[in-house]
């Protein structure tokens, strides 16, 4: 499953690269973008650009500024300073053109209550011009949401759901997806990744956020890092897992030999404490596992790295004294 | 909406049916002479026997402008501040519109909304003139019932330009009727404060209304200035609206 999506990632990864290699043209492009907030708050000379065909995934903890990253592209709040083009056009001063090829789906949603989706979506389409009922009619059967029920009476997965379908209906050239699969129950997270991997092969683009790791290293090509307002790094998916580690907490008896297990790949943080063995597992797994089967092993717990603490690996890479 | 239309359909009816009961009742007829000068003016207090005084002092001078003006300042408020607040906004101005697009259709239904509401009152005290038989023209009726629209439409849409203008419902709402209650203090105090006479044509309400419409008629320049008045305001919507970091 792993492998797999590997796989499936770098081969998407190796497809932009082309596209880019080519130098296409960015269809999202930022420039030292600022925009405070009074209250504090706020992003911090971000730039970016990211280019035809690409899902780049926006990776951060709440409150870092993902949001009003994308607020700004739809020109719903305007920067301090700093310039956002899409598609060669500028936010600011050709919004109306801009907004005409975006789906964007808010990152905290709220929908007209009194309305039913359907009639939600046939506003919406309307407003957008050229988009036929029968593809969120589609979309919606995709996603097994009831059009005819009143918003009000709607879960919050349901109404995601509303959300990204007007988000997703019409093809737009650009979707701009804040958190999107928050509040879905597993398939249909699958049925939308499904959706973002064909708008990307179609050679639209995705610029998604979201601060669950494993999310955006399933969908994304490349990723942003954003912190506090800043982009502390933006890199391949590939590179990213590199640096994402496994944690890995063994209870033994004691006969392992630590030197050995120092010397494997990607081993790190090695520490005995008692019966407990506690390291860092950067890269494959089997060679470590292999050497933890050769003892006798009381328990053993192996989890993934939290964004927490990969954030914490790039601050100290970044910090580290050169 | 519909609800206003006939509350204030059934309170002009209402009170055009008491009117016979005032009328034939001669006590009334030297009533309004023995209230003090201050409150004589103040709420519009005149001769409650004939059927245009009637209708005046309790329909078109105080009870229904306010009317249309509260129902014009909480539609008007919460027509881009409310979607701001409760977050609709981002759906709504992610399509291609402009601003000033979304600022123009919300306030052509806040005036289809506010026309609709004072159809109800004239058609309402029509009804009842003609039944209770009050003597009222209804080309004064109009008159009147146009003068009323006119200024709640004013007030409506200064609430839309706050509510515009800062995103804040609440506030939008509150100096809205602050403002509309000092229109209508500097539109009837000075009959008895002399000093306030100069300031009178700068109140709305005045021209609307201190032209006594019920009784003689339209006055198109006074209505002009409220209505360009209003356009100065939808002007300043849109402006404010243009300028702003939405739902922040």
């Amino acid at each position: 499953m792993e492998d797999a999506r590997l796989t499936h990632s770098e081969n998407r990864r190796a497809t932009t690269l082309q596209r880019s290699g080519a130098a296409a043209e960015p269809t999202i492009r930022f420039h030292a973008v600022t925009k405070q907030y009074r209250g504090g708050g706020g992003v911090d000379e971000i730039t970016l650009d990211v280019y035809p065909g690409e899902v780049f995934g926006f990776l951060g903890p709440n409150g870092a500024g993902k949001s009003t990253t994308i607020r700004l592209v739809l020109d719903l709040i305007r920067p301090d300073h700093g310039e956002i083009t899409v598609l060669g056009l500028d936010v600011r001063r050709q919004g109306i053109e801009v907004r005409r090829q975006i789906g964007y789906l808010p990152g905290e949603l709220t929908l007209y209550e009194k309305l039913t989706p359907r009639a939600l979506l046939t506003h919406l389409a309307h407003l957008r011009t050229g988009v036929e009922s029968s593809h969120f009619e589609s979309l919606a059967k995709e996603f097994s949401l009831d059009l005819d029920r009143p918003i009000k009476d709607l879960s919050k997965g349901n109404r995601q759901k509303v959300g990204l379908i007007q988000a997703l209906m019409g093809d737009p050239k650009v979707l701009i997806l804040d958190e999107p699969t928050s509040g879905l129950d597993p398939l249909v997270q699958q049925s939308v990744h499904g959706q973002i991997r064909r708008a990307c092969t179609e050679g639209r683009t995705v610029f998604l956020s979201s601060h669950v790791l494993s999310e955006v290293g399933q969908i994304a090509d490349r990723v942003g890092l954003i912190r506090e307002g800043r982009i502390i790094a933006i890199d391949d998916v590939t590179n990213l897992r590199r640096h994402s580690a496994h944690l890995i907490e063994a209870e033994t008896d004691g006969q392992i030999n630590l030197d050995d297990l120092r010397e494997l790949p990607g081993v790190s943080e090695v520490n005995l404490a008692g019966r407990t063995l506690t390291f860092k597992a950067a890269g494959p797994l089997t060679p470590v596992m292999s050497m933890l089967a050769s003892v006798d092993l009381l328990d053993l717990v192996v989890r993934e790295q939290t964004l927490e603490e990969l954030f914490l690996a790039f601050y100290a890479q970044n910090h580290a004294p050169s | 909406m519909v609800a206003w239309t006939l509350g204030l359909f059934t309170y002009a009816f209402v009170m055009t049916a008491i009117f016979p009961t005032i009328r034939d009742n001669p006590a009334l007829k030297t009533i309004h002479s023995a209230y003090p000068e201050v409150l004589r003016s103040l709420f519009a207090i005149g001769d409650m026997t004939t059927g245009v005084g009637y209708l005046r002092v309790e329909v078109f001078s105080t009870v229904s402008p306010l009317l249309l003006i509260i129902f014009g300042a909480l539609w008007g408020g919460d027509l881009t501040a409310g979607e701001e607040d409760r977050g609709t906004i981002d759906l709504l101005l992610a399509n291609p519109l402009s601003r000033q697009r979304v600022v123009l259709e919300k306030w052509a239904a806040l005036v289809t909304g506010l026309v609709v509401a004072s159809l109800g009152l004239g058609l309402g005290a029509l009804v009842g003139i003609v039944v209770f038989d009050l003597g009222v023209s209804v080309s004064t009726l109009t008159a009147a019932t146009v003068a009323v629209c006119l200024i709640g439409v004013l007030f409506g849409s200064l609430a839309l330009a706050i509510g515009a203008s800062t995103g804040a419902r609440g506030l939008a709402r509150g100096v809205t009727t602050v403002l509309a209650v000092a229109a209508y203090l500097l539109s009837t105090l000075p009959d008895l404060v002399d000093w306030l006479r100069p300031f009178r044509p700068l109140s709305p309400w005045y021209h609307a209304l201190g032209t006594d419409p019920l009784a003689s008629g339209f006055h198109l320049w006074h209505l002009g200035g409220v209505a360009v008045a209003t356009v100065a305001v939808l002007g300043a919507a849109i402006v404010g609206f243009n300028r702003r970091d939405l739902g922040t």
